[in-house]
C-alpha cells in the first residue's frame, strides 16, 4: 500500500504541484570543513536539479552567500510563492551548536532552530521535509515538529556535538541507485534516510570508532512519499493513457502482493512462495504489455 | 606555646593507645583476609595504612592481598609505596620481582637482583631468576640459578620444578620430578614451562598432577581449564574453570574465559573431513568460502611441501571482536597478536575485528596453519623462532603479494645492530628489550627461513624440521644441516641483511625527510612534483606501503592530471608489494576494469577478498567482473557473499545472483533468487524480466 505509489501516487498528485528546495552549507570554521560542505551543497544542487521537469524549484546558499539574511531571504519568498498543494524540502549541511537552544552555524549570525520555525510555519506547502545534517541537529526535532512535516537530523540529540558524516552518505544516496531499494526509478527522502543510515554505521563501525552521531526521523511514514530524485522510465509510462486499464490491473496486483507479504508469517512457506511466484509472474507480463 | 609541653604529656599515652590500636588492626585485617572477608580485610589494610603511612610492612602486606586478589597492578604500586619508604626491603623487590616475572617484564630479574644484593638468603628471588633463564631458553643459567636457590633452601619447590622441568624439555627422564612429591604448585610451574614451549598435552598431564595432589590448588583448576579451552576441550574446561570460579577462585583469566564460553551459542560451526571452522554467525555466511576454500589450499601446500598429512582435522575459530579472540588465547584481553596457534587448534581475529586494511587475513591463516604442521612435525619440539620463521616464510612463499614487508622500525633495528644471534633470537619473542623487538624478531627469523630456503632449498627447512623434533638445540641443527657454526651463519646471514637493506639503512634518513615532504607537497595539491618525489622515494625504500607511502601519493597525483596509465602503475606497485588500503584496491580495480582490464580488475578485487571482505561493493563489482570474463562459479560466490552482508539494495542483490546462477547453468536457483529480488521491489524491471525468461515466458 505505501509502495502504490510510483505510478499512482504520482498520477494523484496534483497537476501543477511545485516542489521547493533549499540547501544551505553553512559555516565550516576551518578550510577543510569549508571545503567539504560547500562540494556537499554543489553536488545536492545538482541532483535536485536533474531529471526534474521544471516542477523544482531549487535554490542553494554556501560560502559567505549562506548567511542568515540570505536564508531568511530565501525562505521568505518560498512562503509567498508556495501553494498548499506544493512540497518543500530543506536540507541543511555544516556545525550546528546545542546549548539551551539549537542554532545552525552560519557565517555571520547564526540561525537558531525557533527561528527556523518561525520561517517555515510561514510556508504554505502542505507537505514538508527537513534534513537537518550538522552536529547537535538532534534537537531540532522538538522545535519543528508539525503534523505535516518530517524531521531528519543527523544526531540523536543536542548533546551529539562532535562533526558529523551523515551528510556525506545522504548526498551519496541521492546519486547511487542502490538507494533505491524499491527499484521503482526513484529514491525518496525515506530511502536516502535508511541509506545514509546504514552507511553513518557502517563508517563508524568499521573505524573501531564509538559512534557519535545517531540519525533520527521524525514523521517516517511520511518520508516515503518524498522523491529527492528520479531516473529511469517511470514518468513515461503514466502519461500514456493508452495503457489505462494495464496500469489499473497492475495496481491491483502490486496491491495483492503487499497484502500477501503481510500475511507471510500467517501462511505455509511453500503456499506464500507459490501465491508470490503467481503474483509477481502476473505483474511481470503485465508491465511487459505496458512496455510494448 | 603550649602546644609542645602539651605534646610532650601526651605523647606516651598516644603511643600506648596507637599501638594497641595497630596491634588490633594487623590482626582483624588477617582475620579477614583469612576468613575470606576480602572486602573487609582491604578496609581494615586501608585504615592501617591511612594511621601508619611509614610503615613499609603495611603496604607490603596490602599488597599481598590485592597480589592474592587478582589485583597485580595495586599490588605493584604497593609494594613500590613500601620500597620508597624502606628502599633496602629485600623482600619488597622480591614482591616486585615476582609481579614483573609474571608479566614477563625484563625489569623482573634486576628487581630479583636487588633483592639478593639486600638479602643473599632469598632464594625465591634465584627462582625468579631461573623462571626467567629457562623462558629465555638458557638451561644453563637456569640450572645454575635453581641450584642457587637449592643451596639456600632445598626444598624450594619451584627450583625443584625447573630441574624437572629442563630434564622434561630435554626429554631426559628427571630425578627431580619425584622430588615435589605433593606439592602441586610445583607441578604447575612445570605445567607453566610445557605451556611456554608448546608442549600443551604436557601441560595439561601436570595441571592434572598439581590437582590430584592438591585438590584445593584452585588456580591449576583455573590454568588447567584455560589451557582445555585452547586446544578446544570446551566441556572439560568449563568444568575446571567452574570449579575455581566457584571457591572464589576468579582471577580475570578464570571470568574472562567462562564469559567468552556463554557467548559459543553465536558461533556456528561448520566441519569437513579436515577442516573445523568455527565463525560468528553475523559473518558465517561472509566468511566461510574464503577461510574454508584457504584452509584447504594451505593444508593441500603444505602437506606436499612438508611431505606429511594431517591426522586429525585443524580447527580455526574468528573472532570479530579482538578482545573476545585474546581472552580465548591468552584468558586476558590486551593480546597484540593477528593469530594464535595451539596445537591443531588456532585462533585468529576476524577481518571484521580490525579497521579495513588494517591485515591481511589470509596471510595470519597460512601463517598459524604454518604452525599447525611445524608443531606436530616436531612433536612440539621445535623452537620458537623456527616455528615462527617459517611461518612468516610461508606467509608469501605462495603468494608472494601478501604478508607484511619490512617497516621502518625493523630498518632502525637493522641500523642499530639489534637483530640477535640465532642462537638467542627466542630472547627476542619472551623477554623483549626494547618495545619494537617482538616486531623485529618475528621478521628476523622469517629472513633466516628465507635465506636457508635460498641457499639451501627449501627441503631444508624441512631437513631442520625433522632434527627439531629429536629435540636437538639450535646450535647443533645450524651446524649439521647447514654445515657451519651459528657465529659463521649469522655472518652470513646479516650480510644478507645488509645486501637487501643496506642501501635503505644508509638513506634511511634522507628518505624520512623525502616522505614528510612529499606528503607536504600532496596536500599543497603540487601534482608533478608529487609524482617527481614520490617516485624517487619509491626507489630508496620500495618496500614501504604503509601510511602516508609514495605509491599512493603519486598514485592520487596521476589520478588529479587525468592520467589513468600512470595510477595504475602506480596501484599495481602497490598492490604487489603488499599495500592493503582497501579503497586504493577499489580504485586500482575500477580503473582497470574501465580500461577493459577486467581479469586483470578482477584480479585485484580477489586479492582484496584477503584482506577485507566485508564490503558489499567490493562482491557487487567482482561478481560482476566474473560474469564478463565468464567465470559465473566465482560469480555466484561473490554475490552471495554480497547477500550475506545484508546490503542495502537487498532486490539488486538477489537479481545479480539470479544472473550469476543462470549463467552458471543453475536456472531453477536462478529463479528462485529472480522471485527473492521482486519480493523485494515487485516493479523491479530486469528482475521481471529475467523472471519471465526463467519461467519460459519470455516477452
Amino acid at each position: 500500500m505505501k509502495r502504490l505509489l510510483p505510478c499512482l501516487a504520482l498520477l494523484g498528485s496534483p497537476l501543477f504541484a511545485s516542489t521547493y528546495v533549499v540547501t544551505v552549507a553553512g559555516l565550516g570554521g576551518e578550510p577543510d570543513y569549508e571545503q567539504r560542505f560547500s562540494m556537499l551543497a554543489t553536488d545536492t544542487d545538482k541532483m535536485m536539479r536533474a531529471g526534474t521537469a521544471g516542477d523544482r524549484i531549487v535554490e542553494t546558499l554556501k560560502g559567505a552567500d549562506a548567511t542568515k539574511a540570505h536564508v531568511e531571504a530565501a525562505l521568505n519568498k518560498i512562503a509567498g510563492q508556495a501553494k498548499a498543494a506544493d512540497v518543500f524540502i530543506l536540507m541543511l549541511i555544516g556545525h550546528g551548536t546545542f546549548d539551551t537552544e539549537y542554532k545552525f552555524n552560519l557565517p555571520g549570525p547564526d540561525i537558531s532552530a525557533g527561528e527556523l520555525n518561525a520561517l517555515l510555519n510561514k510556508i504554505p506547502a502542505g507537505r514538508q521535509l527537513v534534513v537537518d545534517m550538522t552536529s547537535a541537529s538532534g534537537a531540532i526535532t522538538e522545535v519543528l515538529k508539525k503534523e505535516n512535516r518530517t524531521i531528519i537530523t543527523a544526531t540523536k540529540s543536542g548533546s551529539e556535538k562532535n562533526a558529523t558524516v551523515f551528510a556525506r552518505f545522504w548526498v551519496e544516496a541521492l546519486r547511487d541507485n542502490a538507494a533505491d531499494t524499491d527499484k521503482n526509478g526513484q529514491v525518496t527522502a525515506l530511502e536516502a534516510y535508511k541509506y545514509a543510515t546504514a552507511k553513518t554505521t557502517t563508517y563508524y563501525s568499521e573505524a573501531k570508532h564509538l559512534a557519535t552521531e545517531h540519525s533520527q526521523i521524525d514523521g517516517e511514514s511520511r518520508a516515503g512519499a518524498f522523491t529527492l530524485v528520479r531516473y529511469g522510465a517511470a514518468d513515461v509510462v503514466v502519461t500514456d493513457p493508452a495503457k489505462k486499464a494495464l496500469l489499473v490491473h497492475k495496481e491491483e496486483v502490486e496491491n495483492k502482493i503487499d497484502a500477501l507479504k503481510y500475511q507471510k508469517d500467517l501462511l505455509a512457506p511453500e503456499e506464500y512462495r507459490r501465491q508470490l511466484t503467481g503474483l509477481l509472474l502476473d505483474l511481470s507480463k503485465t508491465q511487459a504489455e505496458i512496455e510494448k | 606555646m603550649n602546644a609542645p609541653r602539651l605534646g610532650c604529656i601526651m605523647t606516651p599515652m598516644l603511643l600506648v593507645l596507637s599501638l594497641t590500636a595497630l596491634a588490633q588492626t594487623i590482626d582483624r585485617a588477617e582475620a579477614l583476609w583469612k576468613a575470606q572477608d576480602f572486602t573487609g580485610a582491604n578496609e581494615a589494610f586501608k585504615g592501617l595504612v591511612a594511621a601508619n603511612p611509614k610503615n613499609a610492612a603495611y603496604r607490603m602486606r596490602w599488597g599481598d592481598l590485592f597480589k592474592a586478589r587478582f589485583n597485580p597492578g595495586e599490588a605493584l604500586t604497593l609494594y613500590s609505596e613500601a620500597l620508597e619508604i624502606d628502599p633496602k626491603n629485600a623482600r619488597a623487590h622480591l614482591a616486585v620481582a615476582r609481579i614483573l616475572v609474571d608479566q614477563f617484564n625484563p625489569k623482573a630479574a634486576e628487581a630479583a637482583d636487588k633483592a639478593l644484593d639486600l638479602d643473599p638468603k632469598l632464594y625465591e628471588a634465584h627462582e625468579i631468576k631461573a623462571r626467567i633463564a629457562l623462558e629465555d631458553d638458557d638451561h644453563k643459567k637456569a640450572a645454575e640459578e635453581a641450584d642457587a636457590a637449592l643451596a639456600i633452601e632445598p626444598y624450594a619447590v619451584n627450583a625443584i620444578a625447573i630441574h624437572a622441568a629442563l630434564d622434561l624439555l630435554a626429554d631426559r627422564e628427571s630425578v627431580w620430578l619425584p622430588k615435589l612429591s605433593d606439592r602441586g604448585e610445583g607441578y604447575e610451574t612445570l605445567a607453566h614451562f610445557m605451556v611456554i614451549n608448546r608442549r600443551y598435552e604436557d601441560a595439561l598431564k601436570f595441571y592434572r598432577r598439581a590437582i590430584a595432589v592438591q585438590k584445593d590448588l584452585w588456580s591449576a583448576h583455573s590454568q588447567l581449564g584455560v589451557s582445555l579451552m585452547r586446544l578446544g576441550r570446551e566441556e572439560e574446561a568449563r568444568k575446571e574453570l567452574e570449579i575455581a570460579y566457584d571457591a572464589h577462585y576468579r582471577d580475570a583469566q578464570t571470568v574472562n574465559t567462562l564469559r567468552l564460553m556463554d557467548t559459543y551459542k553465536d558461533f556456528v560451526t561448520f566441519r569437513t573431513p579436515t577442516t573445523i571452522l568455527r565463525l560468528h554467525k553475523k559473518e558465517a555466511d561472509a566468511l566461510k568460502p574464503y577461510f574454508e576454500g584457504e584452509m584447504l589450499r594451505a593444508m593441500s601446500i603444505f602437506e606436499k611441501k612438508y611431505k606429511f598429512r594431517m591426522q586429525v582435522p585443524i580447527q580455526v575459530e574468528v573472532y570479530p571482536n579482538h578482545e573476545d579472540f585474546a581472552v580465548r588465547a591468552m584468558g586476558m584481553p590486551g593480546l597484540g597478536a593477528l593469530g594464535v596457534t595451539f596445537n591443531t587448534v588456532l585462533t585468529m581475529d576476524s577481518p571484521s575485528g580490525r579497521t579495513p586494511g588494517e591485515f591481511h587475513w589470509a596471510s595470519t591463516l597460512w601463517h598459524e596453519i604454518s604452525h599447525v604442521y611445524m608443531l606436530t612435525l616436531t612433536n612440539e619440539r621445535t623452537p620458537r623462532w623456527f616455528t615462527e620463521g617459517v611461518a612468516v616464510h610461508e606467509e608469501t612463499a605462495t603468494e608472494p603479494d601478501w604478508g607484511d614487508r619490512v617497516t621502518p622500525d625493523i630498518l632502525a633495528a637493522i641500523r642499530d645492530k639489534k637483530l640477535l644471534p640465532v642462537a638467542q633470537i627466542d630472547r627476542g619473542f619472551v623477554h623483549p628489550q626494547f618495545p619494537s623487538q617482538v616486531i623485529v624478531s618475528y621478521y628476523q627469523a622469517g629472513k633466516i627461513c628465507d635465506y636457508i630456503s635460498a641457499r639451501w632449498g627449501e627441503s631444508k627447512l624441512l631437513d631442520m624440521a625433522h632434527e627439531f623434533a629429536k629435540n636437538r638445540p639450535t646450535v647443533d641443527v645450524i651446524r649439521e644441516q647447514l654445515g657451519m657454526e651459528p657465529e659463521a651463519f649469522d655472518k652470513d646471514f646479516l650480510a644478507e641483511i645488509d645486501k637487501q637493506t643496506g642501501k635503505i639503512v644508509a638513506r634511511f634518513e634522507e628518505w624520512t625527510k623525502g616522505l614528510s615532504e612529499v606528503n607536504k607537497l600532496n596536500k599543497e595539491g603540487k601534482t608533478d612534483e608529487v609524482i617527481a618525489k614520490g617516485r624517487a622515494l619509491e626507489a630508496i625504500f620500495p618496500d614501504y606501503v604503509e601510511i602516508g607511502n609514495p605509491y599512493l601519493l603519486v598514485a592520487g597525483a596521476c589520478t588529479r592530471k587525468d592520467d589513468s596509465t600512470c595510477a595504475m602503475e602506480e596501484y599495481g606497485k602497490y598492490s604487489k608489494l603488499s599495500g592493503r588500503d582497501p579503497g586504493s584496491i577499489k580504485a586500482y580495480a575500477t580503473l582497470l576494469d574501465k580500461a577493459g582490464k577486467k581479469k586483470e580488475a578482477a584480479a585485484a578485487l580477489e586479492r582484496l577478498n584477503f584482506i577485507y571482505p566485508m564490503d558489499t561493493a567490493l562482491h557487487e563489482h567482482l561478481g560482476s567482473l566474473y560474469l564478463e570474463t565468464s567465470n559465473p562459479p566465482a560469480a555466484v560466490r561473490e554475490f552471495q557473499v554480497a547477500l550475506a552482508l545484508h546490503p542495502i539494495d537487498m532486490a539488486g542483490g538477489h537479481y545479480n545472483l539470479a544472473r550469476a546462477l543462470k549463467a552458471a547453468g543453475q536456472n531453477d536457483k536462478a529463479r528462485e533468487e529472480a522471485i527473492n529480488a521482486l519480493e523485494a521491489a515487485p516493479d523491479f524491471r530486469p528482475a521481471q524480466k529475467l523472471l519471465l525468461e526463467l519461467s519460459g515466458a519470455g516477452v
